[in-house]
């Protein structure tokens, strides 16, 4: 009897499955759920996921329980130990509680296309962006942007470009230069005209609903997978453990008892279990080995230059921190500091001169005793030496600021600049 | 331009199975539409080998005429004479470019891979090897070139198998399937892209994308900070084993299944190989279009070759010779690299204990049931997991690459 199957036993499953998926990817309403228990697990996961996603990072900045703002970073961020931003604005029930956005390898360019999916958690609103020096590598600086990277991110950052800026032309050149983008052919040809200057047609724009409605579904329906532990595992006991008054000299003699736990297998102040793992394996080869480092010219400036041209357009609140490394380290490493100081003054440079003038600078704190956690990374004393400028950033709440973008820093010529002597003060 | 990857994504699957809708209709009123099927095979092969690979496609167009000279030239002589140093000749010629491209890494040869190297190219230098050698046996008499090329590119294993055979091929594409049968194909063929959906997209997917690069990362971070050794390398062996064979296994199922709509039976290449009781039956269920021509054309051919020149007295003793240089081609035929050659050598060694074991089983009557089966198939697993582990190339990594 099985045998004498006709083709709609074959394909009619198969079509109406089709219709299904059609019909699930389509539908006009959202189809994710997330408990504010799943929005704070969120906030300090790491997920790439959410990285990449919008449904997650809108969800969090539209909760109308708890204040979350972002806080944009790379590696740093998933320090979470008891001084950690995320511990002491929970623990002291803030105004505001961050949106951890960035992991190892996030820098400006990951960053702003990451916020091209949560625009109205900047427009006029407050955040916080903590900056390393390692970005600003002379090659290789997008070795980690295949991880971070969407298509979502690029079809929002196309619907978003109204008229066509020096800055989209900037970051259509960028993607291109990008496999990911270069590997598809839609999204290559849409890019590919912004850099030229022409405008999308309608078709494009409809086109581009469609991937829109079609990755938001995928976002939607996947982005919140991953679960991950941090909050329960490392937030909830740190906790626990912090003083029960918001007070700083309490703070830091917990922090100086907590770091002096955790470090002293070495020399350099560096966490007990950091050096074991990641340093004490190739601890001879190390010596020296960073002598030839030098961040004082790198594309990244240009890509930073998007970031702020982004903050500007959305008329974003930001307070920049600048992470130092660890003086210990360094020297041993041969890092030149001269050079290391000279690439900050580059970006204060940047920052100031376009009105981004609330910068939290500890470059020169890298030699302070517990200040970071390990080579490049703040961690306790360094975390509440920040906390004291972010409590009164949010304390004080949005204020509009003025900022003047230059498209000058979009160039070459700035990329390039070896910020000494007058090179700075007569570069406009 | 428009690059299409074989079954890389959902898309593909629907220009694919659209462009197939006129064969299939063709089919299933008994007719097959040859030239069509060929147009479609060739505008899908063009697409896999255009724009930044352009120089892969001129490979593999330049490797075509090679093998087809060969092979034609070669039936043409065989018509007549039969030397056997013609016939060595002949095979290494067919031979060479692989072997050249396997070579070029090793010593920086850059040229060669880009004038030689393409997408499938072992692949498809086993099916003309294989003819080869059958011509030789007299088993395939008449060189067609339009069949030789159908057969070659034949579009939906073209670029990792599973290997199919000229004889069974050539059976296939000159007829039409009864309407019972193509409905039974196309039954089978909706069914085996569903699990390689599940196999590639969703499993391996989150063995290979997901787990796969923390777990090795995690593996050697901990293995350099331990003296090479930790457990992560076990994590990472199950999990490296595992998608192997759910990437490797779904591919094939795409393949079968675009070849059954095609109304080609191309063999099927895994039989639930994790499920084997012996390292034996392993190679019969694993990769299997690989391993059987493998057996066919080099494990049996050397068994004969040494039975004839009578090189070792014992049976026993020439088929383990066959075994451990059979498995050494393989090895070799993955790569030149250590970690290739000890997988193959594992595997050759592997296949002698398991007869030595086999024939001390049928003489002291050792127990069988189903505990014994059980644990045959958990040891077995074991060892396949662990020869994958050096397969992986992830020793090599912690060793070798500080």
């Amino acid at each position: 009897m099985l045998k004498k199957r006709g083709l709609w036993w074959i394909f009619g499953p198969v079509v109406l499955a089709f219709v299904m998926v059609t019909a699930l990817f389509l539908a006009p309403f959202s189809l994710s759920y997330l408990s504010n228990k799943d929005i704070q697990k969120a906030s300090v996961s790491f997920s790439k996921n959410v990285f990449k996603g919008e449904s997650v990072k809108m969800a969090a900045f539209n909760n109308s329980k708890t204040n979350y703002v972002p806080f944009f970073g790379s590696s740093e961020l998933l320090r979470l130990d008891s001084m950690h931003p995320s511990v002491l604005a929970a623990k002291y029930r803030r105004n505001y509680q961050p949106f951890l956005l960035g992991q190892a390898g996030t820098e400006s360019l990951s960053h702003y296309l990451g916020m091209q999916e949560m625009t109205p958690a900047l427009h006029k609103k407050q955040a916080v962006f903590i900056i390393s020096q390692q970005w600003f590598t002379k090659r290789d600086s997008k070795w980690a942007f295949p991880q971070f990277y969407s298509p979502l991110q690029t079809v929002n950052w196309l619907r978003n470009i109204k008229t066509i800026t020096p800055t989209d032309r900037f970051i259509a050149k960028r993607l291109l230069e990008q496999k990911q983008i270069t590997d598809n052919s839609f999204y290559t040809r849409l890019v590919t005209k912004i850099k030229n200057n022409e405008p999308l047609s309608e078709t494009d724009q409809s086109l581009l609903i469609l991937r829109n409605r079609m990755l938001l579904r995928e976002d939607q329906l996947f982005s919140n997978f991953t679960v991950s532990n941090n909050w329960d595992r490392q937030v909830e006991p740190a906790l626990k453990s912090l003083p029960k008054t918001d007070n700083v000299s309490l703070l830091e003699r917990e922090a100086m008892k907590v770091a002096k736990q955790q470090t002293g297998n070495n020399e350099f102040g560096i966490q007990n279990s950091f050096f074991r793992m990641r340093v004490k394996p190739s601890l001879k080869k190390l010596e020296n080995s960073q002598s030839h480092f030098d961040y004082r010219q790198s594309d990244e400036y240009s890509d930073f230059q998007a970031v702020l041209q982004e903050f500007a357009k959305e008329n974003t609140d930001v307070l920049f921190i600048i992470q130092p490394v660890n003086r210990k380290w360094s020297k041993y490493t041969g890092l030149s500091t001269k050079r290391y100081y000279q690439s900050v003054d580059k970006v204060k440079k940047q920052l100031k001169s376009q009105g981004f003038n609330q910068i939290a600078d500890f470059s020169h704190d890298g030699g302070q005793k517990y200040f970071m956690q390990d080579t490049i990374h703040m961690g306790w004393r360094g975390w509440i030496a920040a906390d004291t400028e972010i409590k009164p950033f949010f304390a004080r709440g949005y204020q509009e600021p003025t900022y003047h973008i230059n498209d000058n820093y979009l160039s070459k010529k700035w990329q390039n600049l070896v910020p000494i002597d007058n090179n700075l003060k007569n570069f406009k | 331009m428009l690059n299409l990857q074989p079954y890389a994504d959902p898309q593909y699957f629907i220009i694919l199975l659209l462009a197939l809708v006129p064969l299939a209709i063709g089919l299933y009123f008994g007719k097959r539409l040859a030239w069509y099927e060929v147009l479609v095979s060739l505008v899908f092969i063009f697409l896999m080998f255009d724009g930044k690979k352009y120089h892969e496609g001129i490979a593999l167009i330049t490797y075509m005429i090679w093998q087809w000279l060969l092979v034609w030239s070669y039936t043409l002589y065989r018509k007549k004479y039969n030397q056997t140093w013609v016939f060595y000749v002949t095979t290494i010629l067919a031979i060479l470019p692989l072997v050249l491209i396997k070579i070029a890494p090793v010593v920086h040869w850059l040229q060669v891979t880009t004038l030689l190297g393409f997408m499938g190219i072992s692949y498809l230098t086993f099916r003309s090897v294989g003819m080869v050698m059958e011509i030789r046996d007299g088993s395939i008499q008449e060189f067609n070139p339009w069949l030789f090329l159908r057969f070659m590119l034949f579009m939906p294993t073209i670029s990792s198998g599973p290997i199919d055979r000229y004889r069974r091929f050539v059976t296939d594409v000159e007829k039409a399937p009864t309407r019972d049968k193509y409905l039974d194909m196309l039954g089978k063929s909706v069914k085996y892209l569903f699990i390689g959906f599940l196999y590639k997209f969703i499993v391996s997917h989150v063995l290979g994308t997901v787990l796969m690069p923390n777990v090795e990362r995690m593996a050697i971070i901990s293995a350099h900070a331990q003296g090479g050794w930790s457990w992560w390398i076990v994590a990472y062996m199950y999990i490296y084993g595992l998608n192997l064979f759910f990437d490797f296994a779904g591919y094939s199922m795409f393949a079968v299944a675009t070849g059954y709509v095609m109304g080609i039976e191309v063999p099927m290449n895994f039989n639930l190989p994790f499920l084997s009781k012996n390292l034996k039956e392993f190679w019969n269920r694993w990769h299997m279009t690989l391993s059987f021509w493998f057996r066919d054309f080099v494990f049996m051919r050397l068994v004969f070759l040494m039975m004839k020149k009578k090189w070792f007295k014992s049976r026993v003793t020439t088929s383990n010779v066959a075994y451990i240089i059979n498995m050494l081609i393989m090895g070799f035929w993955h790569g030149l690299k250590w970690y290739y050659i000890a997988y193959g050598l594992f595997h050759g060694i592997g296949l002698v204990i398991n007869d030595v074991w086999l024939r001390y089983k049928k003489k002291h009557h050792v127990p069988h049931n189903k505990f014994t089966n059980a644990l045959a198939i958990v040891i077995t697993f074991n060892v396949v997991m662990v020869s994958f582990l050096l397969f992986s190339g992830l020793l090599d990594k912690i060793w070798f690459q500080r």
